[in-house]
């Protein structure tokens, strides 16, 4: 009776192999991802999607307000929408220090559903189209003379007022910062070895150049060269040995897309 | 009505109310998590109990979301990883051909059950040492037993999620959880079966359901997705051995999973597993009581089996439909009068439901488990002797949820209908039903 029933399995196994390369559409469905939102997201970013749902309160990070359409993380430029594939990079990723965890193990027809709902919160994809990911050059390789080189650029940008001059999250400033929803926040603690938006150098250099919507963080993609913001991005990574396992995953010749 | 008459229906009656018990007792949620964490009950169970693929993931990866945020230091202050869970309930059980002095007689009874509670405690230590404590019982009958307690390890060897390390009494992989069964009133008959000589006595109480004390060993790939879980342990509730492996058993298990981008089937998995559990035949007595450790003389009581889950629709409200068959063998040693070693098969086809209602409030499930005895231990007992079907029905309708707890009406009806086991080898039949508050915080 047993091998009866056994003998079946490997069949079942080729069909569920056969039918898991199926290709699919790239888009999701909004009305699943309603469900996908209600299940795992509603109780930080709310009914609404206006990051006010019924544990907001108690976060020292706020949930972000999807209504504006602004985004951390973003590959694309400052003040454009995010790509698709930005929204499911935090999903899978979550950001580090918050509460938005990472989805890794959510399927990836839950998570396209749950960005085509996300995306319904916010007039503004229905009538803008994203701008084209930047572009980030080769890593020129991580050593002793581009990290002071990047101690240069970390105090010419004036970084300090903000993330201290030890990259302790403790500058002149750091009281005073709110978000574009008049949340206080604290800078990133640079020294932790890790980074809210990601820990590959670059996660670190697309920071620089695209800035964090609706933070203090600026872009200073039409004032630093690429050359000075990745002496800037071998800098941060001297802050701590958390970064050392990170730094061989730099590749060159990324672009700004997810890796 | 005779002494002796009198004292096989309350013995009858108090076994059931036990079994029931220990049915009930068990589920475990642990919002303690949710109020940590900031999610709520949906972000890791299907319909609660039942775990879905991020909270099999979490699970996996010792209760950690690794952003931070996960030890005694860097969570919340707020937090304290305590939860209670408690199911108050109306429950009437009617139970047909039982012996009486008066002959031959269905009875029937129903009330507000005794209910007990699970105190769920759990957490991490530090990062990649998690725990989990669970003290039940606190019924009107006042006893507590700690049903689970464990450390766990992670990624202990290099980092990888390849190996981690469950230490103390867990409760093993199982193709569906024993603990984490959305039934109230009906367990698994293929985890806790035995077949049986009539009149006669079993040596191994192995229940596949019921924790176990040893190691574990797990693995699993990023998402949950590729998993194994070997447990080694001493088995419990056998006469004449105490823990430290003077019942060694082993217990395997493999399952994969997979993912489809298109059509009405969102994901399926597949699976195997198997048990081989020793107990002592020989040992020592005391006045008549087995002396702990002095057992010998092993034999085995095996299991193993394959399994298989689809997830029809959305993974968030799906139709999911599990079904496991295994097949079982014990010694003829163990079995007090046997003739030969006695072997069975069985299965359960188990269904759940999430309507993809807003806010994903109910759950609705059925269960039809069988068994079938393939050689009686006693070669002259009827073939079809104490085979078994079971099926339950039943839905739950969360009333509210949060970030903090949980609160739903709970109703089931089900029904065990076992061969050949009255007197005159009459059927007997054990009906319930229940409707219940259950409730979490």
């Amino acid at each position: 009776m047993f091998y009866r029933v056994a003998q079946w399995f490997p069949v079942l196994a080729g069909l569920l192999l056969a039918a898991g390369s199926a290709t699919a559409a790239n888009t999701g469905n909004a009305g699943n991802g309603k469900l996908v939102y209600q299940r795992y997201c509603i109780s930080c970013h709310g009914a609404q999607g206006n990051g006010q749902g019924e544990a907001a309160e108690y976060m020292s990070i706020k949930p972000r307000d999807y209504r504006q359409g602004t985004f951390k993380w973003r590959s694309t430029p400052s003040g454009s929408l995010p790509l698709d594939i930005d929204l499911e990079h935090t999903l899978l990723n979550g950001l580090y220090g918050t509460y938005m965890p990472t989805w890794q193990a959510l399927d990836e027809r839950s998570r396209l559903d749950v960005i085509a709902y996300i995306k319904t919160f916010s007039p503004r994809f229905a009538t803008e189209k994203p701008q084209a990911a930047i572009v980030i050059p080769p890593d020129p390789g991580y050593s002793d003379q581009s990290v002071a080189r990047g101690e240069a650029v970390y105090k010419k940008y004036n970084c300090s007022q903000c993330h201290g001059a030890g990259g302790q999250g403790d500058g002149p400033s750091a009281h005073e910062l709110k978000d574009d929803w008049g949340n206080a926040l604290v800078p990133y603690d640079l020294t932790k070895g890790h980074v809210k938006c990601g820990d590959k150098p670059t996660d670190i250099y697309r920071v620089f150049m695209t800035g964090l919507a609706g933070t203090p963080m600026p872009t200073f993609a039409d004032s630093m060269s690429s050359a000075d913001a990745w002496d800037l991005v071998h800098f941060i990574q001297s802050l701590s040995p958390g970064y050392a396992k990170n730094m061989a995953g730099a590749v060159a010749g990324q672009t700004g897309g997810v890796q | 009505m005779t002494r002796n008459g009198s004292l096989r229906v309350v013995l009858q009656l108090t076994v059931f109310a036990i079994v029931m018990f220990v049915f009930i007792s068990p589920a475990s949620a642990i919002p303690a998590f949710a109020r940590k964490y900031s999610l709520r009950c949906t972000a890791c169970h299907e319909s609660w109990p039942v775990l879905n693929d991020f909270g099999r993931n979490f699970r996996d990866n010792g209760y950690q979301l690794r952003l931070g945020k996960d030890d005694t230091v860097t969570a919340d202050p707020g937090y304290w990883p305590v939860a209670v869970h408690i199911t108050p309930q109306y429950l009437y059980t009617k139970a047909t051909n039982q012996a009486t002095d008066q002959g031959v007689k269905d009875i029937g009874s129903g009330g507000v059950a005794d209910a007990s509670i699970d105190l769920l405690m759990a957490g991490v230590l530090t990062q990649n040492i998690s725990f989990l404590v669970v003290p039940t019982g606190f019924a009107s009958d006042g006893n507590v037993h700690l049903e689970s307690y464990w450390a766990y390890f992670s990624r202990v060897f290099k980092n990888s999620d390849w190996l981690n390390i469950r230490v103390g009494q867990h409760e093993v992989d199982l193709p569906a959880s024993g603990h984490r069964g959305i039934s109230l009133t009906d367990s698994y008959l293929l985890y806790s079966y035995h077949p049986a000589v009539p009149g006669g006595n079993n040596l191994s109480a192995y229940d596949m359901g019921e924790n176990q004390q040893g190691v574990e060993f797990l693995g699993h790939d990023k998402a949950s997705l590729t998993r194994y879980s070997v447990s080694v342990f001493s088995a419990k509730d056998s006469l004449g051995s105490q823990n430290g492996l003077s019942s060694p058993s082993v217990y395997g298990h493999f399952q994969k999973y997979f993912r489809f981008k298109d059509g009405p089937v969102s994901e399926a998995e597949i699976g195997a597993w198997g048990v081989v559990a020793n107990y002592p035949t020989e040992f020592l007595t005391s006045g008549g009581a087995p002396i702990p450790g002095s057992g010998s003389k092993l034999q085995a009581t095996t299991r193993y089996g394959v399994e298989a889950n689809v997830w029809i629709g959305p993974t968030v409200a799906p139709l999911h439909l599990d079904f496991v068959y295994g097949h079982g063998s014990d010694k003829k040693e163990l079995l007090m009068g046997a003739d030969r070693d006695g072997t069975w098969n069985g299965a359960f086809v188990e269904a759940i439901w999430v309507p993809p209602t807003d806010l994903l409030h109910w759950g609705i499930f059925g269960r039809y488990d069988i068994i079938r005895n393939q050689n009686q231990p006693l070669s002259t007992a009827p073939s079809n002797y104490n085979d078994q079907n079971q099926w339950t029905l039943g839905a739950r309708y969360t009333i509210a949820y949060s970030i903090r707890d949980e609160v739903a009406l709970h109703g089931e009806i089900s029904s065990d209908k076992v061969k050949g086991i009255g007197v005159g080898g009459l059927d007997q039949r054990v009906d319930n039903i229940m409707l219940g508050v259950d409730f979490t915080y």
